[in-house]
């Protein structure tokens, strides 16, 4: 939480093997500094949450990750290729972004799973379809279901699931569960734990802690479009009690 | 043609002041109904009636014009007018830009084709309007006006439903589809409801109404008959340069409005 360890965290990013790398990235409107200077290095591999107050800037930051915006300064890179020099449609291919609030296509759930695959030529048989339904807990007969008539919670499965068809090597998940009842967040988590072990990498932007505990290798802590802690989640809550964790969301940082 | 003799000029001049009862009106519904728009009636009326004045003064010169060059100049001064008012009604950059591209080339595109001798009959060209000033003003005058309109329609509509589907566009995008792709179902809605009041206008055409063009012919004293076919010839270039400014509008806007790595100008959600 120190000056000195984010000092090395920027030496290191400069240096070989950043799978996703940030560096010096700044992303301002209208004088706005949303993104303050960030340069961080997250692994090609595993689980990584984002946590951080509300407004400190993580759907900013999947959305620099998936290139809805770009940023207003430094250097973005996957596989030490810089974002510049990859086709921007190809990107966003690969690295599938879930948005905080799900806005669906017209008309059916089939309509929005099969959106992404099209656009790449690929069609999806009903096989396909229904797996892509059972990994986020949605019954098989929601295909044809309009998507105007579904739950707040219904339509963020989807949401994930439109992603998912999408066949992403990265995938992020802004607070993917946040609309979920216990057992619906339960099979999510599950899925989002197997495509992790089928080499997909997660970054989850997420506001439970718990949830963060059951599912995250690594955590980084985003306040004021700042990275303040990063480290593995296991270190993260044998580091800090739950009092020093409620003290880094409070509106200024406790010194 | 000339100005017309003294005893008309006092008629109109009756009718003028007499007409100015119903100003009077408008302007005392709009107080007693609270709408606040007293000010704005008066002033565009008065506007309104000092610019047509002076382009009556100024028509009795055009008419007599026969060349086609002024005559284009002339409908060129319109395009940029219209869009220049098309333009007010949009608080972001670059609208006059598009509206003046998308106006200009479809009115003058429609009105040289309606303008080209098609085949001579004794020798006289004949194309489809007149190539006269009494022609190619009033009826180009209509066209760009038109164009005008239907170009904001469809501005209107794309701003409003894009700002609306703004998250929906932006989930296509994220997908990694194209912005034309993202955003072509609205594009789509957009231009039919730029042509839907046109066309329908057509629709009704004789029954309902007898519209401005073919009511002016017949009381100017042409045959009625003639008057009609004037009257479907506007309403076809009218909707032919209409749909090819609302596609012009339509594309310039859309590429306007992305950059070129496929994402959404931020500048244009977070206006200063
Ligand atoms: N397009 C934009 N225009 C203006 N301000 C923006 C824009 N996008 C984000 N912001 C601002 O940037 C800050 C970070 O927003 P962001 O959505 O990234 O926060 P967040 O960490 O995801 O918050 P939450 O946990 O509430 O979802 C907020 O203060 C937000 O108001
Ligand atoms: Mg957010």
């Amino acid at each position: 939480m120190n000056g000195q360890s984010m000092d090395n965290q920027k030496q290191k990013n400069n240096g070989e093997d950043c799978p996703i790398c940030f560096q010096n990235v700044s992303f301002i409107i209208n004088s706005n500094q949303i993104i303050n200077n960030i340069s961080v290095r997250i692994d090609r591999k595993g689980i990584t949450g984002i946590i951080g107050p509300s407004g400190s800037g993580k759907s900013t930051f999947l959305r620099l990750l998936n290139r809805l915006i770009s940023a207003t300064t430094g250097r973005i890179s996957l596989d030490e290729k810089s974002y510049d020099t990859i086709p921007v449609r190809e990107l966003r291919k690969r690295i599938g972004l879930v948005q905080q609030r799900p806005y669906l296509f017209a008309k059916t759930v089939e309509d929005n799973l099969t959106y992404g695959p099209r656009i790449w030529g690929v069609s999806l048989s009903k096989k396909d379809l229904i797996e892509l339904l059972d990994k986020v807990a949605l019954p098989h007969e929601f295909l044809d279901r309009d998507v105007e008539n579904l739950s707040g919670g219904e339509q963020q499965r989807v949401s994930v699931a439109r992603s998912l068809a999408n066949n992403p090597d990265i995938l992020l998940l802004d607070e993917p569960t946040s609309a979920l009842d216990i057992v619906s967040e339960e099979i999510l988590e599950n899925t989002i734990r197997n495509l992790s072990q089928e080499g997909i990498k997660i970054i989850i932007v997420t506001h439970s802690l718990e949830q963060t505990k059951r599912l995250t290798d690594q955590l980084l802590f985003l306040k004021d479009g700042k990275f303040i802690e990063k480290t593995s989640t296991k270190e993260f809550f044998h580091k800090y009690n739950e009092k020093e964790i409620r003290g880094f969301f409070k509106k200024k940082e406790s010194r | 043609m000339s100005l017309a003799p003294e005893t008309e000029i006092t008629e109109m001049l009756f009718r003028i002041l007499f007409s100015i009862l119903l100003l009077t009106l408008i302007v005392l519904l709009s107080y007693w109904q609270n709408i606040n728009l007293e000010k704005v009636f008066t002033w565009s009326f008065v506007r309104g009636f000092i610019q047509i004045l002076l382009m009556a003064s100024i028509l009795i010169v055009i008419f007599e014009l026969r060349d086609l060059l002024i005559l284009y100049g002339v409908l060129l001064f319109m395009c940029v007018f219209a869009a220049y008012t098309a333009k007010n009604r949009f608080p972001y950059p670059n609208i006059f830009k598009l509206e003046l591209v998308a106006i200009t080339t479809a009115s003058i595109f429609v009105m040289v084709i309606v303008t080209t001798p098609i085949l001579t009959i004794d020798s006289t060209p004949i194309s489809i309007i007149e190539r006269e000033g009494t022609y190619i003003i009033p009826m180009g005058g209509m066209v760009i006006a038109n164009v005008m309109v239907m170009t904001t329609i469809v501005l209107e509509r794309l701003i409003a439903d894009i700002k609306k589907s703004k998250g929906t566009i932006e989930a296509a995008l994220s997908l990694g589809d194209s912005s034309w792709n993202s955003v072509k179902p609205i594009l789509k809605e957009s231009f039919r409801a730029g042509l839907l009041p046109t066309t329908n206008r057509v629709a009704v055409l004789g029954i309902v109404t007898i519209p401005g063009l073919m009511s002016g012919m017949i009381i100017g004293g042409v045959n009625p008959v003639i008057a009609a076919i004037y009257q479907v010839i506007i309403f076809l270039m009218i909707l032919s340069a209409g749909f090819i400014g609302e596609i012009m509008i339509g594309f310039l806007f859309i590429k306007e409005l992305f950059t070129s790595e496929d994402q959404l100008k931020i500048s244009w959600f977070n206006p200063k």
